[in-house]
Order: structure tokens, then sequence, then C-alpha cells
């Protein structure tokens, strides 16, 4: 079976484009891949596979492409305002923004697409995507769903997705031993990734500028890019944590990446709102066996309890944040029980080759499910039909309440 | 308890899993049980018939029989799992092994093409639904319940089953290598018959009957094996009996087997078993240089391991008899035992 992929690969830097490089040569192994490329014609294939996430200029193309052909679409983000808007408003189609908004909120959703187009009001995509999430396109076109998380898989359902979901654990890379960056630390607690409000870099400040009160030696290490207004300087030198405590690392490349979540005894990822997104960060982190706290939203709340410490999004968050990072300074037994606990968790979840196998899976109910469930269905129906069982009738239901018990049939 | 013990029948078609079925209701009923053996015919092919046969045992309603409840439904083989009862346990003896291990080999039923694929996925999708309803789950050997763990995420308990009930003995070692079942091509007698070939020592019966009989008799023909391989057909018990109780050993050697009565029957006889390393489930009791020899799938190899045998029978009488003890452990009675826990 021949599957035409499609997915923004590196050099592009996306966490999109990274696990379709971690994915791709595993799926080669079990199936005839053949990758799409922008701005070429389409690759002829059984069925057409789209990683879809919220970024535009990644992705943009990809639904171009989706809208030609619809398939199985790759939901690595559930809310996709910022990719509609892209390819709307980006596009100077502001009809287009109009019609998806309207779509999802009615008249309300219209007149405040009028305010955005009309700079009245912040840019919805930034200041509450997760009201409006505007994957109604990209659900009507997908034939198939495959998500990473239950949270995606009943946001599309809530959303009124009927057809197949596949639920595949994202994979974990299988590093070579990682040899950890010399910094000083302890604990050294790692973030990573973009530092800016949606992050809850505040609250993290917060937590550990109270933490180092008591820990002096105590270090933070931010690693990413800070995101355009966010005055990180200004919020380190009002905690007191502009000459001290702190270790930043702009954009690295992915070996000084795990060198420097290898040096952590802690790794955070916090994150509010959430797309619906999976974090390669976190896999990476639980693969090296770090402790992870993370925020109690979307994905990250289905990590298990004795991998992950969850902090909720609420009035209490620093405090609890502060508690769980206080938690892990001080015990060792915990964060060596959580670092086996997340050891296990990737052994068992997060296999390169299982996530490949359950793409198989999928892609091959995909391909040719509908054909095998109508052909069962006809079958049924012709012996239904031939001893007098007519549709509607109480026998009938009955056949198709068995039906759907065994998945038969749909 | 009233008990409906589920298999399937092929009409005309009877091996080991029949037996089986049928000697797990006589053990019921011996220990006072009402039991039943309810079965509906199955045929696998074309198409999606697999999936259309798997549904008629939906259809069925086993929770009463003639006003009176049935307590408890034991499933064995696909498909008859497919069953709903409240309190069902499934013994699986076999899941639909060409949607499995079987599936792009010489014995697989799925093509390349799409329908073909996703018919073997829903296959897979039927066991994870009709499996995981047991109250309890039980598999005939390791092999089996760690293809259930893969494929469906369910943990089975590893729960052996005794073989046939025969008039076991042990009247020497003889001359030959004997091979017991039915005879098709997922039992590999042809490479019994090509290590016969290369040993003009080695004399082989290869009892049982089936599709294959045809290409094995001519592949004897073509070896020139005449004399040295017998096709005594499917035999009567006190036949079976009495080739177990004269052969110098058992040769057992299916791909990737379930489980297969066949070591137990031939431990039973005192004999050991000839199998190979990627036979599955029999490598569960036949340990290399102790209750038998395991080779690599190869004429060569297995004529060597036979001739060993013939040359030491002292070995053999050793192996057979700590296989013996291995099979005296499997008893109706354990097992009944666990199966109504």
């Amino acid at each position: 079976m021949k599957v035409a992929y499609y997915s923004p690969l590196p050099p592009e830097r996306s966490g999109i484009a990274d696990y379709s490089a971690h994915l791709l040569p595993a799926l080669r192994e079990r199936l005839d891949v053949v990758v799409a490329q922008r701005r070429r014609r389409a690759p002829k294939a059984d069925l057409a596979l789209y990683h879809v996430g919220n970024n535009p200029d990644a992705h943009g193309w990809i639904v171009d492409a989706l809208r030609k052909r619809p398939g199985v679409v790759v939901l690595h983000d559930f809310v996709l305002h910022h990719l509609i808007a892209g390819l709307t408003i980006g596009r100077r189609d502001g009809h287009g923004y109009l019609d998806a908004m309207e779509r999802e909120g009615g008249v309300v959703g219209r007149l405040l697409a009028h305010g955005v187009l009309d700079k009245r009001i912040p840019p919805l995509w930034e200041s509450r995507p997760e009201e409006y999430h505007l994957a109604g396109e990209v659900l009507d076109l997908a034939t198939g769903l495959v998500v990473h998380s239950r949270y995606v898989e009943q946001r599309a359902r809530a959303a009124g997705y009927e057809g197949p979901i596949w639920r595949i654990p994202h994979p974990a890379w299988e590093h070579a031993p990682v040899t950890a960056a010399l910094l000083e630390g302890s604990p050294l607690i790692g973030s990573f990734g973009n530092v800016n409000a949606s992050k809850r870099i505040p609250q993290l400040l917060e937590a550990f500028a109270r933490l180092r009160r008591d820990r002096p030696d105590a270090r933070l290490l931010l690693v990413g890019a800070v995101s355009p207004g966010f005055d990180l300087d200004r919020r380190l030198q009002r905690l007191g944590l502009s000459d001290q405590g702190i270790v930043r690392e702009a954009y690295v490349e992915e070996d000084r990446l795990w060198a420097l979540m290898a040096a952590c005894d802690v790794c955070v990822n916090l994150r509010s709102p959430t797309m619906g997104e999976t974090s390669g960060s976190v896999i990476r982190q639980l693969s090296l066996g770090k402790p992870v706290v993370v925020s109690d939203v979307g994905w990250f709340a289905e990590l298990p309890a004795d991998v992950a410490l969850k902090v909720p999004v609420d009035d209490g968050e620093t405090e609890t944040l502060y508690a769980a990072l206080e938690l892990l300074a001080r015990d060792d037994a915990v964060r060596a029980s959580m670092s086996a606990n997340a050891l296990e968790l990737v052994r068992r979840e997060h296999d390169l080759g299982r996530a490949a196998d359950l793409y198989v899976a999928a892609i091959e109910q995909a391909a040719g499910g509908e054909a095998v469930a109508n052909a069962v269905l006809g079958d049924v129906a012709a012996a239904a039909t031939e001893v007098g069982i007519e549709p509607g009738s109480a026998e009938a239901s009955e056949l198709a309440r068995r039906l759907a018990e065994v998945e038969l049939g749909r | 308890m009233r008990i409906a013990v589920c298999a399937p029948q092929v009409p005309f078609v009877r091996g080991g899993a029949e037996i089986m079925a049928d000697t797990l209701v006589d053990e019921l009923r011996a220990r006072d049980h009402e039991a039943e053996l309810v079965t509906v015919p199955f045929k696998w092919y074309p198409g999606t018939r697999v999936l259309d046969q798997a549904f008629l045992w939906r259809l069925l309603d086993l929770t009463e029989s003639d006003g009176r409840p049935i307590d408890l439904v034991i499933a064995t083989k696909f498909p008859s799992y497919v069953v709903r009862h409240p309190n069902k346990r499934v013994w699986v003896l076999h899941q639909f092994r060409q949607a499995y291990e079987l599936d792009r080999t010489d014995l697989g039923q799925f093509s390349e093409e799409p329908r073909d694929r996703a018919l073997r996925r829903s296959v897979h999708n039927l066991d994870r639904i009709a499996l995981g309803e047991a109250q309890r789950l039980f598999a005939t050997s390791r092999n089996v319940a760690e293809r259930i763990e893969r494929s469906a995420g369910l943990a089975a308990e590893v729960l052996p089953h005794p073989p046939q009930e025969l008039p076991y003995r042990n009247d020497g070692y003889g001359d030959f290598v004997l091979s017991v079942g039915r005879l098709d091509r997922a039992k590999r007698n042809d490479l019994l018959l090509e290590a016969a070939a290369l040993d003009p020592g080695l004399r082989v019966v290869i009892a049982g009957d089936g599709p294959d009989r045809e290409r094995l008799e001519s592949l004897a023909a073509e070896r020139g094996l005449n004399g040295r391989a017998e096709f005594p057909g499917r035999v009567d018990e006190a036949e079976l009996a009495s080739l177990y109780a004269r052969c110098l050993a058992v040769y057992y050697a299916p791909v990737d087997e379930d489980f297969g009565m066949v070591p137990y029957e031939a431990f039973l006889s005192e004999k050991p078993v000839l199998t190979t390393t990627d036979a599955g489930g029999p490598l569960e009791v036949v340990t290399d240089g102790r209750t038998g020899y395991v080779t690599s799938p190869d004429p060569g190899e297995l004529a060597r391991a036979a001739g060993r045998l013939r040359e030491h029978p002292d070995d053999a009488r050793a192996y057979g008899l700590a296989g013996k003890e291995l099979a005296a452990r499997v008893t109706w009675d354990r097992c009944i035992q666990r199966l109504l826990a």
C-alpha cells in the first residue's frame, strides 16, 4: 500500500518537522511512503496522510492539498485558529475568515471577526483561541483522524466529528547516551521552549524566586527565544533574579538540547491556554528519566501521576508550582521514583516501533475499512431480507445493535 | 452449574481443537455440571465471510435455555468467543491465525489490497472487543497469551490443556520417527521428509489426513523414500496409541504453533520430541537436550538430531521420561478448577 505523506520536515524548525523526521524511517520499514513536497504535484498513492498543526507557514500548503484530496489527518493541535487566520487573512481573504468564524460562532463569531479585520479588537487567535478553534473545515475534510491524546479526541467528537479516530502516542526518540552539560544548580530546574506568558513563565519565575530564598544554590535554566512583547529582563529584575539564579540559552541545536535536559534535576513544562498539542520536549525529558512538572491541562493532564506533578491553572497556580518544586528539590526518593516511572512509561507507551505499527493499523483501516464495512453490512442486510426482516423493524434494530457492539459495519 | 462450551466447527474436519472442546464438556459433566457443546459452522472465505460468520455468534442468546439460565459460557476458538454472555470466559486455543502470524506467509489469506489489509485489521478489532468482554481470559500457551497481549493489549492467564485420552504406554524405542496431525502445510511435514531423504537410516510415519497429503506423498516418492515414509492416513485411537508406544521419537514442528497436544501425547508415551526453533508453542515444553531436540528448521539438522536419538536410545528414554513429568502436571482437575474459579 502506498501512502502520500504530507508534513513539514527539517530543516524547517518545528516540533512536527522533528516528529516526522523521527517517524518516517520506521514507517518506511512497514509501508511504501512517498513524501509530498511543497509546490510539487501531489504524489499518487492509495491514501494521503496530512500532518496538521497550528502554524500557517508550516501547514498552509498541507491544508491546500487536503482540500484537493480528503484523507487521514494527523491533528497535532486541536485549536487551528492561527492556521485558519493565516490561510484567510494572511492571504488577503477576509471573507474566508468571516465565514470560518460564522460557521463556528454564528453571528457573534462573524461580528468578532469583523472586529479583528478592522483592528478594533486583538487577534482572537491570541486572545481567545480556545473559544474559537476553527478546526471545522479540517475535520470536514478528514476521512479519519490520528490524535495523540484523549483530550483532542474528545474535542473532535464534541465538535461533531463522526469519522474514525486513532489515538497514537507520540514516539520517543532513541537517543545515544547523552553527556549532560556542565551547569551549576542544586537543584537545576529546566524550562524549554519559547519564553512567554502562555508557557506560564511569569508564574514559574515567581515560584522559583520563592524557592531560591531557602535554596540559594537553585538555578533555573530557560532555554528558548523570548517571544515579542514579553519583557523577561524586567521581570527578572523585579524578582531579584537578574544577576543570579537564572541560566539563559536561546534556540539550541538538538545535541545541545539533549545535553541541557540531561543536566536538569527537574523539568517544568507549563502551558495555558493549550491548543491540544503534545510536547516533544516532555517526551524527550521523560525518555531521559527526568521528573517533570506540567500544567494540568490538555495532553499534559493525561500523563500518569507517578511521572508528572500537575499544576492546575487557577488562582493558586504559583503556590502549587512552588510546592511541587520544593518537594522535588527536597525529596531524592520522589525524584528517583518519578525517574524510574518515566523510563518505564516511555518503554511501554512511547516506543517508536509501536507508534509506527499503530500508524500502519490506522492507515490500513482508513484505506479499506469502508469497503469492508459495506461488504459486511451488505451480507447481513441481504440475509435479513431473505428471511423477511424489514428495514426499521425490531429485528433489524437488533441486528444493527449487535453489529455496533462489535464495531462491524460502520 | 449450567455451562455452555462454545466452539466453531468446520464440517467434515476434526482436529485437536474439536477433541479438546468435546473433552471439556465430558470432563465438566464428570464433575456434576450440566455442560453442553454449542457450535456453529465456520467458513472464513472468500472476502469478508470471516466477519459475517463471526457475527453469527453475536446473534446467539445463551443467557438461558428452555427457560433456565445458563450460568457460564466457556468459548474456545475464533470466532466462538464473539458470543455474548454476562459470564463469558474464554480459553483461547486459536485466534484467526491467518490474520496474525500466518499473514504474509504462504499460509496467509489476505492480499496487499487495501480492502484485504483492512479486513485483517477488522479481525484484530473484533478480537480486541470480544476478548476484552471476557470475565476471565485464558490462553492455552504462553505463545498464544503473548500474541493476545501484543495484538489486543489484553493479559491472558496461561492454562495448557491435557491431551486426549488414549491408552498411552511405552513399547520401546523403534526405528521410526512419528508425525501426527492434520496434513496441511502449516504442520511442515515436508521438512521431516527432506530430513529422511538425507539420512538413509531414518524411517518416518506420518499419521493423519488433510489437504497436503497428496503433495507429501509425491514428495516422498520424488525423494525415493519408498518404504521409509509411510502414510497410514487417519488412525483410530488404539492404532495411534500403538504408534506412539513403538516410535523412536515424535516430530512436531508446525510454523509458530499456538500450542499443540502432540508433545504432551508423546511425553505420556515417554517419547522425546523433535521440534524447531520457530515452532512457537511446542518450545514451551520441548527443551533441547532435556525433553527432546530443538533444531533450526533445516532438514540436515533435523536428520542429525534423529540420528543421535537412534544411536543413543538411552537419551531418547531419558528425554521421554522428563517430558512425562511435565505432562503429568497438566490435568483436567487443575484446568477446570481454574476455569470455574
